[in-house]
């Protein structure tokens, strides 16, 4: 028996007055109630019952991240299944969805099996898997997703790449209606993505780096979004970066499509003068890549007018040799797991609270939540998956503690403030500060 | 930087100069084959002087070239500031030939080293003779000036200015308190 | 005076009071080039690595010339052949070099951003930009400076044009700020695929290089690659130079004293004529010659003196 006492409380849908007492029992919640009550209880409990005092804090429905790379199997020197669920817990994230693109791709059941039992047992966040669109992510034949489904994919995404043909997407779209399992698009035209390091723009044409142009991400979305319209398919766009692309999604939202979408932390944080602030440093390279400041304001105001439903990491480990090079040569990605709910909450906080924290949590719970269909709210009889996050503690970001794998972060040495402080999941504390 | 005392005005700057020309050219015995080199960057001024004294007294106009030390200074290492480096000008072939090496002041003798070794990688010349206007003492090297203008006891927290019309608007010489 | 910066990466971050300073440093180096022996021992004791990871005759050559004429030691590395071509790491080469004792690092390379890099990485050898990928090559634009400085006299109010694969040249993002710095009025010609979408940021765009040109002092035409072609990026070899070609022609418009620059090596017929190439308005040859001079203005300014670093 668990009592989380004396913490403020946001129960999935709205952040409720005063503070709160929550009781778990074994893996579920069995009482939520307002702090004054049961003082006395207490001195009752006994030894088997363990208390944290968490004045100050805030109890929260479990966070889910949708989009995670934790390269396995086939990739571990980069992360695994474990250090992945580790990092995640540490996050403070009780879910985690890996994605399909390791070697070999998660592309059929005994694939999505692998993940799952492993996930299951890593001992941080649930890892959840993915199935991958086609097979071989080649953009040809869609995969066994029904019985991939039955294994315990939660969305299928040909992620690290757009699928890569129309018709394989708009027969995946089809076929997944019937399942109510999204597909999950990396809005992208590679033809002319390709060789690109960074956005192209201002900055891109004063420092000589090849330019990736807005109409990759734009001609992504507008196909994805045409194929959903026609086939009234489930689709969610992954890591939006471009105030085009939200436009689209905003206007698609309201002609009644199925549709969701995410946007990352860095996405939010950094523009693309960092590139060259940071001195080329390939910390700060990542598909699709830093925009700029125009981009990150729309992102924000799509946050604020809910055109944005979550915010998912697309954390992307790399072995310090595959990073730690010149940019051009080191690999698209940013590793964030472990304080991108941190990196967030700073932001909010910098920018003065520009929506209510019941929508920013919302971000993290009850959007992604909805994603992948997993009911993100606290209420008795549910289960306790819990993240607590305490608004006021500052940290610095310190790369060589991290659970994860990776060493090279944009984020390193950064002092945020506002961190999760705990993570429960199924009633099992996962981290604890 | 406080002036402690004045070494020369004008007019027995001009009386100075005049007697070195006639005693380098008494030294050289008479102007064939002889050629003044300036040390940048009064030197130089002084060089011009020394050439046109000789002139005017119908010896000949002199060759006279400029010479930059800079990239043959001991010290540059150790230089927390980056030097001016100046023309560097020798129209003429130094070799076998008697070169008057000018300068405004000899102090520890390293700038004439440094001016020795840059001569050296233009030629070969039949013999340099040093001509200074003040000697300031405190050698470092065995450096000795061939026609001195005047002797100056100084201490070494002292500096001396010498200033030429071209450069500084007047002619003279100063002692200086160093700050 | 003290010279501020420590790496040479770019001209950017260089004052006007920067440029001339380093121009007029040339002016003494060029002075110790027509000197019967052609050495002087300011750097002498100085260890130069030259680390040329893109192929380069012309610029390492120019380099090491100006490194033995102020008496330092130089070390040439050329990717091939080298441990690189063996599969070492930019990383581990440089820090195995200045373990040897280097105090400075020439470095040309492909990738964007590797003057940063070996900064990060290196403990305080002094690094030189000799070329990385498109973005800088700040030698070749004071170099072109100096050349243009010593033959009109002055640069401020006078206009130059650049014309050629202005996308993929680190010669013209130079140049622009160089020149521009000093006050010359900047623009560049070519097919719109071979300039940046947001050109805007670095120069004016004149796709019509009979106007570019209209009253320039200065045309300095770019080398056309092959490979660009090969690229899809403009249709032929022809139709460029039919189009942006300087010839005879094509100067008349600019001004009277007009001169034409190219980095070189040259593609005589495509982005020159060869008639033009020969004439005495092409100060191609003056640039190489000023080139060593520049670079000893730097490298001296850089390596000499600074006390200890």
């Amino acid at each position: 028996m668990i009592w989380l006492r004396n913490a403020m409380l946001y129960d999935g849908k709205t952040l409720r007055d005063g503070s709160w007492d929550i009781c778990i029992e074994g893996s579920r919640i069995a009482k939520v109630i307002p702090c004054e009550a049961e003082k006395t209880a207490l001195k009752n409990e006994g030894a088997s019952c363990l208390d944290r005092d968490l004045r100050g804090c805030l109890v929260c429905p479990g966070f889910v991240d949708i989009h995670a790379h934790f390269r396995d199997p086939g990739q571990t020197w980069r992360e695994d299944i474990e250090s992945g669920s580790k990092a995640a817990a540490v996050g403070g994230f009780t879910h985690v969805v890996a994605m399909p693109n390791t070697d070999p791709p998660v592309d059929d059941p005994s694939g999505v099996r692998y993940v799952a039992e492993k996930g299951r047992q890593a001992g941080g966040a649930v890892v959840l898997p993915a199935g991958a669109v086609t097979v071989g992510r080649q953009g040809r034949t869609i995969t066994e997703m029904i019985g991939m489904a039955k294994e315990g994919a939660v969305l299928f995404t040909d992620d690290g790449s757009p699928v890569l043909s129309s018709k394989a997407m708009r027969i995946a779209l089809l076929y997944l209606k019937d399942l109510n399992i999204p597909l999950m698009e990396h809005p992208e035209e590679v033809s002319l993505s390709e060789g690109g390091q960074m956005n192209e723009g201002r900055i891109s044409a004063l420092c000589g780096l090849k330019g990736i142009p807005r109409s990759s991400e734009i001609i992504g979305v507008d196909r994805a979004i045409a194929l959903c319209k026609e086939t009234k398919g489930r689709l969610h766009l992954t890591h939006v970066s471009t105030k085009e692309a939200l436009e689209s999604i905003r206007k698609a939202k309201a002609e009644g499509l199925n549709l969701t979408c995410d946007v990352t932390p860095h996405h939010l944080v950094f523009d693309d003068e960092m590139i060259v602030k940071s001195g080329y440093s390939p910390a700060f390279k990542v598909n699709p890549p830093l925009r700029t400041k125009d981009d990150v304001e729309a992102l924000w105001e799509g946050l604020k007018d809910g055109t944005v439903d979550a915010i998912a990491t697309d954390h992307a480990p790399y072995h310090v040799d595959e990073k730690d090079l010149t940019f051009e040569e080191a690999k698209f990605g940013i590793a964030s797991l472990e304080c991108a709910v941190a990196v967030v909450l700073d932001e909010w906080d910098k920018r003065g609270k520009p929506f209510d924290l019941s929508r920013l949590l919302g971000l993290f719970t009850a959007g992604p939540g909805g994603v992948i269909g997993m009911d993100r709210t606290i209420k008795v009889g549910g289960k306790a998956d819990i993240t607590v996050i305490d608004l006021n503690r500052e940290q610095k970001v310190d790369v060589r503690r991290w659970k994860s794998k990776a060493r090279i972060s944009p984020y390193d040495s950064l002092t945020l403030k506002g961190w999760p402080v705990m993570t429960v999941v199924a009633g099992e504390i996962r981290h604890a500060l | 930087m406080r002036l402690k005392a004045v070494v020369m005005d004008d007019k027995e700057m001009d009386l100075t100069i005049r007697r070195m020309a006639h005693e380098i050219l008494e030294k050289l015995g008479g102007a064939q084959d002889a050629v003044l080199v300036g040390i940048q960057r009064r030197g130089v001024y002084l060089s011009h002087r020394i050439r046109d004294v000789i002139k005017s007294s119908g010896y000949g106009e002199m060759g006279c070239g400029e010479l930059d030390i800079t990239f043959y200074r001991d010290d540059l290492s150790m230089m927390a500031d980056h030097p001016m480096v100046h023309s560097t000008s020798i129209p003429f072939d130094i070799t076998g030939k008697d070169v008057v090496l000018v300068d405004d002041v000899l102090f520890t003798g390293r700038t004439v080293r440094a001016a020795l070794d840059a001569l050296m990688d233009m030629g070969r010349p039949r013999r340099v003779l040093l001509a200074v206007l003040v000697d300031r003492g405190h050698r470092e090297l065995p450096i000795h000036p061939d026609v001195v203008g005047r002797v100056v006891p100084t201490s070494r927290d002292e500096l001396v200015e010498v200033y030429v019309r071209e450069l500084d608007g007047r002619d003279g010489i100063s002692i200086v308190a160093k700050e | 005076m003290a010279w501020k910066h420590r790496h040479l990466v770019d001209v950017d971050v260089f004052s006007e009071e920067d440029l001339y300073t380093v121009l007029e440093e040339a002016v003494r180096m060029e002075e110790v080039m027509k000197r019967p022996l052609k050495k002087v021992p300011a750097l002498r004791g100085k260890v130069v690595a030259n680390m040329f990871f893109e192929p380069s005759t012309r610029t390492r050559t120019s380099f090491e010339l100006a490194e033995k004429f102020l008496s330092a030691d130089v070390i040439n590395w050329s990717s091939s052949g080298s441990s690189t071509a063996k599969g070492e790491s930019l990383e581990d080469t440089a820090k195995t070099i200045e373990a040897m004792g280097v105090d400075a690092v020439v470095v040309r390379n492909k990738q964007v951003g590797t003057p940063e890099y070996l900064i990060k990485k290196l403990n305080g050898a002094c690094v030189m930009n000799a070329g990385d990928g498109a973005r800088a090559h700040p030698t070749q634009a004071l170099l072109d400076l100096y050349t243009a400085w010593r033959h009109f006299g002055s640069l401020r109010g006078r206009k130059m044009a650049i014309v050629g694969d202005i996308l993929h040249s680190r010669v013209a993002r130079s140049d622009i700020y160089a020149f521009s710095k000093v006050g010359v009025q900047v623009v560049v010609s070519g097919p719109r695929s071979l300039v940046p979408l947001h050109v805007f940021d670095l120069a004016e765009y004149e796709p019509d290089v009979r106007k570019a040109v209209k009253g320039a002092d200065m045309v300095y035409a770019l080398r056309i690659q092959r490979e660009r072609q090969e690229e899809g990026l403009f249709p032929s070899i022809d139709e460029y130079h039919n189009q942006w070609g300087i010839n005879e022609e094509v100067l008349s418009h600019a001004s009277k004293e007009a001169v034409v620059m190219h980095p070189g090596p040259m593609n005589r017929g495509v982005e020159i004529d060869s008639f033009v190439a020969d004439g005495d308005r092409c100060l191609v040859l003056d640039q190489v010659k000023s080139g060593v001079a520049v670079r000893m203005a730097l490298l001296f300014l850089y390596l000499a003196g600074g006390g200890d670093r």
